[in-house]
């Protein structure tokens, strides 16, 4: 294959082993990596979280948010699908997902590289007058309802009614 | 029906199989593989042409081949083998008889019974989001805290669902400021071309997404509602435009 005729080929040939030396290192068994997440987290914590996310994770603990939501990442691409390697343990047991406040929702998203906390740019950014963090109350007494901003074109008539003259008459 | 098929086919296919038997009696039968028994990585790769020093034309820059008749000298009997390279009808049988797609399928099946799952598991994990995602609205202020929005009206008229309703006055200091600014994100199709039109970077569509209601009157968004959606993601905001400034 020296001085290939296709250009392409030797290329193609690279990219198909490649592809299958990942396909069989990520080849790995479910139950192993169950055991072994389960291993590193405790059992305590993988009850927890065979509770609410439904899978056994482990990975670094990037930070926690003003809510105590917990932020973890797994980026070895062997042990944690990549899509799947960042993800948020939730504080509340009514989880929701705009608990989540919107630095950390940048982050949550694959939007920025870094966490908040280590994020320069998102810290520089934040201003002094950002409000506090509020998840979605709809369906509770707290939901948004719209209202009219602008003071009303027309009032209802009120009469003005001039006294009748003096009991002098 | 799909047993018989081959049974009917044998019929008419009997005399080209010994036909072919005759000269190709060295071949074994089973050498050649049906595409679907065929592993997909050796479809992939061609074989590479041997001995080929010379640069030859990639086969996209050749013409056509001239489309020639056959000649007209043929015995179309002996001469012309409408099954030559394709599988014979004893491969085909034995495919047929053994099962041998369901069994590929199945193995597949148990492969990947014994993989990782994929799924994404949503409040936990998040599938990746661009900077440009165009969600729900926000206004923005200024750092200094005063609001961006000067009533221009731009994203009221390029608004192509005409979901933007705005009002203005004059403020007590003279400056023209917004008394209405109301978005029915019902009606919104969120193209984004409000925040394109926008002059001072005043409404934006934040990388939200998760405002579902219970009830519709909820998405009727006032000013209000649209300020205090800027002012609790002021900073994600402000980061993801400082990511995209480059390419604006």
């Amino acid at each position: 294959m020296k001085s290939a005729p296709c250009n392409k080929r030797p290329g193609m040939q690279l990219a198909l082993t490649h592809t299958l030396t990942l396909h069989s290192t990520s080849n790995m068994v479910s139950l192993a990596r169950t055991v072994r997440n389960m291993r590193r987290v405790g059992l305590k914590e993988w009850w927890r979280q065979l509770q609410y996310i439904g899978d056994a994770k482990s990975g670094k603990l990037m930070g926690a948010d003003q809510f105590g939501n917990r932020y973890f990442e797994n980026l070895n691409p062997e042990e944690e699908i990549p899509g799947r390697h960042r993800w948020v343990d939730f504080a509340q047991h009514d989880y929701n997902a705009t608990q989540v406040p919107a630095e950390w929702h940048a982050w949550l998203s694959h939007i920025r590289k870094d966490p908040p906390p280590e994020d320069r740019v998102m810290q520089n950014l934040s201003p002094p007058w950002k409000a506090p963090w509020s998840e979605n109350l709809t369906g509770t007494r707290g939901a948004y309802k719209s209202y009219n901003t602008t003071t009303p074109k027309f009032t209802a008539w009120q009469p003005k009614v001039i006294s009748r003259g003096g009991s002098s008459a | 029906m799909t047993i018989i098929r081959p049974l009917l086919g044998s019929g008419s296919s009997s005399l080209l199989l010994v036909s072919r038997a005759a000269n190709a009696g060295s071949s074994a039968v089973f050498a050649r593989r049906m595409i679907s028994s065929t592993t997909a990585r050796s479809m992939a790769t061609p074989e590479p042409s041997k001995g080929s020093e010379t640069y030859q034309t990639p086969d996209y820059l050749r013409p056509p081949p001239t489309p020639r008749s056959p000649p007209l000298s043929i015995h179309l009997e002996s001469d012309i083998d409408p099954y030559h390279g394709g599988p014979s009808a004893i491969e085909k049988a034995a495919n047929l008889f053994f099962f041998t797609e369901i069994v590929r399928g199945m193995w597949i099946v148990m492969e990947q019974f014994f993989r990782p799952p994929y799924t994404i598991m949503y409040p936990f994990e998040k599938g990746p989001l661009s900077p440009r995602f165009r969600g729900e609205h926000a206004l923005r202020r200024y750092p200094s805290g005063e609001e961006r929005c000067i009533a221009c009206k731009l994203c009221e008229a390029i608004c192509p669902a005409q979901a933007i309703t705005i009002e203005s006055e004059a403020r007590l200091d003279g400056s023209r400021r917004t008394t209405r600014y109301d978005i029915d994100m019902t009606k919104c199709i969120y193209c984004g071309f409000c925040q394109e039109a926008c002059p001072v970077d005043a409404i934006v569509e934040t990388q939200n997404q998760e405002f579902s209601t219970e009830t519709r009157e909820e998405l009727l968004y006032n000013k209000e509602k649209l300020l205090a959606n800027g002012d609790r993601a002021e900073a994600e905001i402000a980061a993801n435009l400082h990511a995209d400034h480059v390419y604006r």
